[in-house]
């Protein structure tokens, strides 16, 4: 392959004609070449230190700690994750209970939040801290210098021009300064040779999209610090508030104190989904709306909102979101004794999406004589498919619930927490009720008088996630700046020009003009050049009468402009 | 609003008739590779103008010179790689090395022959249908037409397309046009008939103009990310190619890979290109972020497709580093370059189809 091609004496005059662009060169390029230069010598231990912080800080290991974050984001995102998923969390290790304590060994189930994955994105800021630091020191260092001292030949650069003219040396170089100050390069002007330079925001965009992505790192720990994530079902009709013991899951940041929650309420008034009606997507939801009624402080004026998917309620810099919804069938168990031991809905939860088949368990634990628990199951559009019954829709147009009756000892004395939705019947036996699916109105009769079960409907539940992130600004803000260094560093390309003028051997002038990007991302460096050549040329003037005419334009490299080659 | 079911059948026999066209495309390009005219051998041409330069550097106190190494130097120091080819060492006479670096550069330049005119129209009348079939799917759903696998992907194709003709007036990269039309046509074809999904309502999640904003820039970067990876290939065989013929081995598809540029010329392409597509991806990525704000309370989670994203993101961060750190360039940053594709593919053909998330939303059941 070809590329950049420095000619030792070039390299040499490079070195002369500006240190600094030198420095630069290594740094950005070839920093293992930079310390193997170094001579060697025993280390002391700031030797150490400097030679630890000059590998940490070298572009290799950047690259390394870049790859190895990508390779480490991998598991996170195959294998099920603490923080989105724990019950796919809980189902792995069920599923491969050998396997699965290694994997935890490891943090494998909490990837984002791993010591070795802190350590690797840890390093690589640390790294990039090493790596702008100092260039940021430079930039402003070099702000107010001028552009380096031309190479002796000019011919050596990538891009070059020579021509010869009539004019003396000292107008023409005069004349060259005027037109490349105009184009707004900083000009430096001495006896024989201009040095100009341009570009000096590639650099600036450059360092300011790492600084910004040093910044969106910030706004995530500040989130994690002060911010927090809760999880709240709300059954139509019910309201609660933003206390801790009110919220199911509750992940605070490492600072927040249950004092610091919004102390905002809210009430679910109602509950719609629509679905798609027909055609092959049939089933499909097509929209979600719940109306809540809020107030966001004790004793405050209560206001509506209308909560879906994509809007959710911002209430004092907490933000309310519309996660999913569900059934809940409304019962009424009277016990053995007469009494009314539950009376109101119970959440159940979908198990698939096509018909909204929910299932979910009624327990009983004050009925007496004996404890009583239900498994049931509700059919939002209950069908006979061959003798077995399913929803065959999502919406609620023939609900029935089905239930098995279970008594005995629910297992809720016992220490262990249980989830709401699944019955644990070690404890329980069935009893002896015909299978029937229930609709509104209908109850069950239970053997040896344990008691009474009506169903009396359904109402729907929302699930509700509730965040507060004060990281969230600062990360827009940052992303933005992200973006914006990102384009700048880019788009700019940081570029020097040079002309020398100088006598030639028959009393004419013999203008170089050479030309140097150090970085042409999107390309375009070679047509400016030709473009500022050609004009250059045309306000040093005509050429000296006898010489050899000088092509119309200097010949350009670039294919799209290239004069169509005889073949 | 209902689907306009006229519409969607004018669409899929639009994009129907763009695989077949996109296809007869393909075959004139090969064509051109076949049948059109023969450039000189690359090592003769090398010679010619390693007389010219000797010429020019004599006579170099009155004549216009122009500097031997602007050919390959193009993008500056820090951004180009160091050379590592045939020849490279410097201890050739830079006049040879630079006439034959052009002469490379050249080879599948010059005018264009009758094979090639004939594909870039059929190109041009493919991507007219293709673009035709995007907006009337676009028209009988009443949105933004990549809401699902099929939708994304027949979008991304057009946009690669229409990438892959501008760079190729840009460049003159005709040499492209078959290695383009070829996956072009593969991954059409196999949108077509695999994962066709007909037109839709799209779920409540996705109703948000966020949509538009996010998988736009996506299907965006992910069609220039395509044009990039087709290079990023050719750049590999066309240099092994070159280094088989360097070490004097006997190198196959001699015929073909004549015509193309050199590795040079590739790796610029593909670089460029990925510097265009990079931002692009950096802003759907941050679009995707906010729109995972409103939707979802969190504006990152590591969801499955999320992480991939981001895995794809830091894979091509890895390829612009480096290719400006020495030791990487070349063939290593050619092959960091498709490996940051392959997770992209990952991603989308595997992650939002298998790995449950919140991404799931393919439309395939």
């Amino acid at each position: 392959m070809t590329g950049l091609r420095i000619p030792p004496e070039a390299g040499a005059e490079r070195v002369r004609a500006g240190g600094e662009w030198t420095a630069e060169l290594a740094d950005a390029a070839d920093p293992q070449a930079q310390a193997s230069a170094r001579p060697a010598r025993r280390f002391g231990v700031a030797g150490w230190l400097r030679w630890g912080w000059r590998q940490l800080t070298s572009m290799r290991t950047a690259l390394i700690l870049l790859f190895l974050l990508a390779v480490g984001s991998v598991p996170g995102s195959l294998l099920p994750q603490e923080g989105s998923n724990p019950e796919a969390v809980a189902q792995y290790y069920a599923a491969h209970p050998g396997l699965a304590p290694i994997l935890a060994r490891f943090s494998l189930f909490n990837v984002f939040g791993a010591p070795w994955f802190a350590a690797i994105y840890l390093l690589l800021f640390l790294s990039l801290v090493g790596c702008v630091l100092p260039r940021t020191v430079r930039m402003v260092g070099s702000a107010r210098q001028p552009p380096p001292r031309a190479p002796r030949h000019l011919v050596r650069l990538p891009l070059s021009v020579s021509y010869r003219t009539a004019q003396p040396p000292e107008q023409a170089l005069a004349s060259a300064a005027r037109l490349l100050s105009g184009k707004r390069f900083r000009v430096r002007a001495e006896a024989d040779w201009v040095a100009a330079e341009k570009g000096y925001l590639r650099e600036a965009g450059n360092l300011l999209f790492h600084i910004a992505l040093l910044a969106v790192l910030v706004s995530i720990g500040l989130g994690g610090l002060y911010g927090y994530k809760a999880n709240r079902l709300l059954v139509a009709g019910t309201s609660f508030s933003n206390t801790v013991t009110a919220l199911d899951v509750f992940r605070p940041g490492r600072l927040v104190t249950p004092g610091d929650l919004q102390p905002f309420s809210l009430t679910l008034d109602s509950f719609s989904a629509s679905y798609v009606m027909s055609g092959t997507l049939m089933g499909q939801p097509s929209a979600f709306n719940a109306a809540l009624t809020y107030t966001s402080a004790p004793g405050g004026p209560s206001r509506r909102y209308v909560l879906t998917v994509n809007h959710p309620l911002v209430v004092d810099g907490v933000r309310v979101f519309l996660l999913g919804h569900g059934y809940a069938p409304e019962f009424r168990v009277t016990d053995g004794t007469g009494h009314v031991v539950l009376n109101g809905p119970v959440p159940f939860i979908p198990v698939e999406t096509s018909g909204f088949t929910s299932e979910g368990a009624i327990k009983v634990p004050d009925a007496s004589p004996q404890q009583l628990g239900f498994a049931g199951v509700f059919l939002p559009t209950t069908v006979d498919v061959g003798g077995r019954l399913a929803s065959a829709f999502p919406a609620p147009l023939k609900p029935s619930v089905s239930l098995v009756s279970y008594a005995g000892n629910l297992g809720m004395n016992g220490g262990t927490s249980q989830s709401v939705y699944t019955l644990d019947t070690a404890g329980l036996h069935q009893l002896a009720v015909a299978p029937r699916p229930l609709t509104a109105g209908q109850s069950i009769q239970l053997p040896g008088h344990l008691g009474t079960l009506t169903y009396l409907g359904y109402r729907q539940w929302i699930s509700l996630a509730i965040t507060y992130d004060p990281g969230q600004f600062p990360a827009l803000v940052s992303g933005i700046a992200v973006l914006g260094g990102l384009l700048l560093s880019f788009m700019v390309r940081r570029r020097r020009v040079f002309v020398r003028a100088g006598p030639g051997p028959a009393g004419e002038t013999i203008i170089e003009v050479g030309g140097l990007s150090r970085s042409d991302a999107s390309g375009g460096f070679e047509d400016e050049f030709s473009g500022l050549a050609t004009e250059i040329r045309g306000v040093i003037g005509p050429p000296a009468s006898p010489a050899p005419a000088p092509r119309g334009r200097p010949e350009e490299h670039r294919g799209d402009h290239e004069p169509p080659e005889g073949e | 609003m209902p689907i306009n079911v006229g519409l969607a059948h004018l669409s899929n026999g639009l994009l129907l008739t763009a695989v077949v066209i996109y296809a007869v495309a393909m075959l004139a390009f090969a064509c051109d590779f076949a049948f059109g005219k023969k450039r000189a051998p690359a090592v003769a041409r090398a010679r010619v103008r390693e007389l010219v330069s000797a010429k020019a550097a004599a006579g170099a106190a009155d004549s216009a010179v122009v500097g031997g190494p602007v050919v390959e130097a193009e993008d500056g120091l820090a951004d180009e790689p160091l050379a590592d080819g045939p020849g490279a060492d410097g201890s050739g006479p830079r006049g040879a090395e630079d006439g034959a670096a052009e002469a490379v550069r050249r080879a599948g330049r010059g005018p264009v022959g009758f094979w090639v005119t004939t594909a870039v129209a059929l190109t041009c009348v493919g991507l007219a249908l293709h673009s035709a079939g995007v907006l009337t799917r676009g028209l009988a759903v009443h949105r933004l037409p990549w809401g699902d696998m099929y939708e994304f992907v027949t979008a991304l194709t057009c946009v690669a397309v229409a990438f892959f003709l501008g760079a190729m007036v840009r460049y003159r990269a005709y040499y492209m046009g078959l290695f383009v039309m070829a996956s072009v046509v593969l991954v059409l074809g196999l949108a077509e008939t695999v994962i066709y999904t007909p037109a839709g309502e799209l779920p409540p999640a996705l109703q948000s103009y966020w949509l538009a904003i996010h998988v736009t820039a996506m299907t965006l970067a992910t069609g220039i990310f395509f044009v990039a990876a087709v290079t990023g290939v050719t750049y590999l065989v066309v240099d092994r190619h070159a280094r088989r013929v360097a070490a004097g081995r006997p190198a196959g598809a001699d015929g073909i890979l004549r015509r193309l540029p050199g590795p040079a010329e590739l790796d610029r392409l593909a670089y460029r290109t990925i510097v265009f597509g990079f931002p692009v991806w950096t802003f759907g990525v941050m679009a995707g972020a906010i729109w995972a704000d409103y939707a979802w309370g969190s504006y990152w989670s590591w969801d499955p497709t999320e992480t991939w994203a981001f895995i794809t993101w830091v894979v091509y961060a890895c390829f612009l580093h480096a290719r400006a750190t020495a030791g990487w360039r070349g063939r290593r940053a050619a092959v960091i370059q498709l490996t940051a594709f392959v997770c992209l593919l990952f991603n989308v053909l595997v992650v939002s189809l298998i790995i449950p998330g919140q991404h799931s939303y393919a439309g395939l059941h």
